[in-house]
């Protein structure tokens, strides 16, 4: 399956190279990466609408740069790397327009996730969901991509910036949080 | 706590409405706006002279072609005259010659009835008497 992503990723790589086949590959890297970074996004700022609008930015800005994509980086950690700036430069936008701390973060998104219809009714996910809300916003994020995403520390990286032993540590914590919350919560 | 994460199976829980992605796809699509060199992409050179004849000279080349390989076969072909009587005025002066036509065409001799060659003897100028020693002579001939 990954040496069959991989495949496919060279091949649109070279299809977005060319300026005739650029605008039909750059569709079909639509259907392959919107659920993935749906997913992301949402697994960030909960709520569906919210994910709909800031995945159309990400493959706007993906779009309006693709002239500056040369294929160096692999196609996924490009669009991820846009992806995750753009659900925090929301969650940061979202703060300064509620008027919310860091620390009330939690609580606005943990009542999103309480008020969110689009869910499959497994109460631990839920409940997972909500544990990790309450992380910070960049523990949050290496948690998804590392348990969700089951992405390789030396690809989330690339897309972060920061050190593969920096993400260890940071997913290690991450995962000691949310147990503590669930022994809060039992 | 590794049981918890075992029991939710990396499954978030979230659900998106039927069709979300296929449609998705096709709006984002028609969002995408033209680029600049998408333009520049789609603009046409000017043709040169060449590119111009190029189909039309490549065309009578290939209708010569085929000429020259029909005429070839034609002239290739076993019985073919290669010559035809009614284009050749030496050919039909020829043939309208009696003479020629009975020393020339008919080759069977016996198609030919004697009076008719003993006709064209005496229309020549022949006399058997000039040839004394034939053994052919005929002496019933020779009273004449």
């Amino acid at each position: 399956m990954a040496d069959e992503k991989q495949l496919d990723d060279k091949n649109l790589v070279a299809r977005l190279r060319d300026p005739s086949e650029c605008r039909k590959a750059f569709g079909d890297l639509i259907r392959l990466y919107s659920e993935p970074l749906y997913r992301h996004i949402r697994r960030m700022v909960q709520s569906h609408d919210d994910a709909n609008d800031l995945l159309q930015n990400t493959f706007l800005k993906a779009w309006q740069n693709i002239e500056n994509f040369r294929g160096e980086a692999k196609l996924s950690t490009w669009l991820y790397k846009i992806a995750s700036n753009e659900a925090i430069t929301h969650l940061e936008k979202e703060r300064k327009r509620a008027g919310i701390s860091l620390d009330d973060e939690e609580a606005h998104l943990v009542n999103l996730i309480a008020s969110d219809t689009n869910i499959d009714g497994d109460e631990l996910a839920r409940k997972l969901r909500e544990a990790i809300a309450a992380l910070p916003e960049k523990q949050r994020l290496v948690f998804n991509m590392r348990y969700y995403d089951e992405m390789k520390y030396e690809q989330m990286s690339e897309i972060l910036g920061t050190s593969v032993g920096a993400l260890k540590a940071s997913y290690h914590l991450a995962v000691k949080k949310i147990e503590s919350f669930f022994e809060r919560n039992d | 706590m590794k049981d918890i994460l075992d029991q939710v199976n990396h499954n978030d829980g979230m659900t998106v409405p039927e069709g979300y992605f296929e449609d998705f796809a096709l709006r984002m699509t028609a969002m995408l706006p033209e680029q600049e060199w998408e333009k520049k992409e789609g603009v046409v050179l000017p043709r040169s002279w060449w590119q111009k004849v190029r189909p039309y000279v490549y065309l009578a080349a290939m209708f010569m072609g085929v000429w020259c390989m029909m005429k070839m076969f034609d002239i290739m072909r076993p019985n073919s005259s290669g010559i035809m009587f009614d284009n050749n005025p030496v050919l039909t002066a020829a043939i309208d010659n009696d003479y020629f036509f009975n020393d020339y065409i008919i080759v069977n001799e016996e198609q030919l009835y004697e009076h008719e060659i003993i006709d064209d003897l005496y229309e020549t100028g022949f006399t058997p008497t000039a040839y004394p020693d034939s053994d052919d002579s005929d002496p019933s001939l020779v009273e004449i």
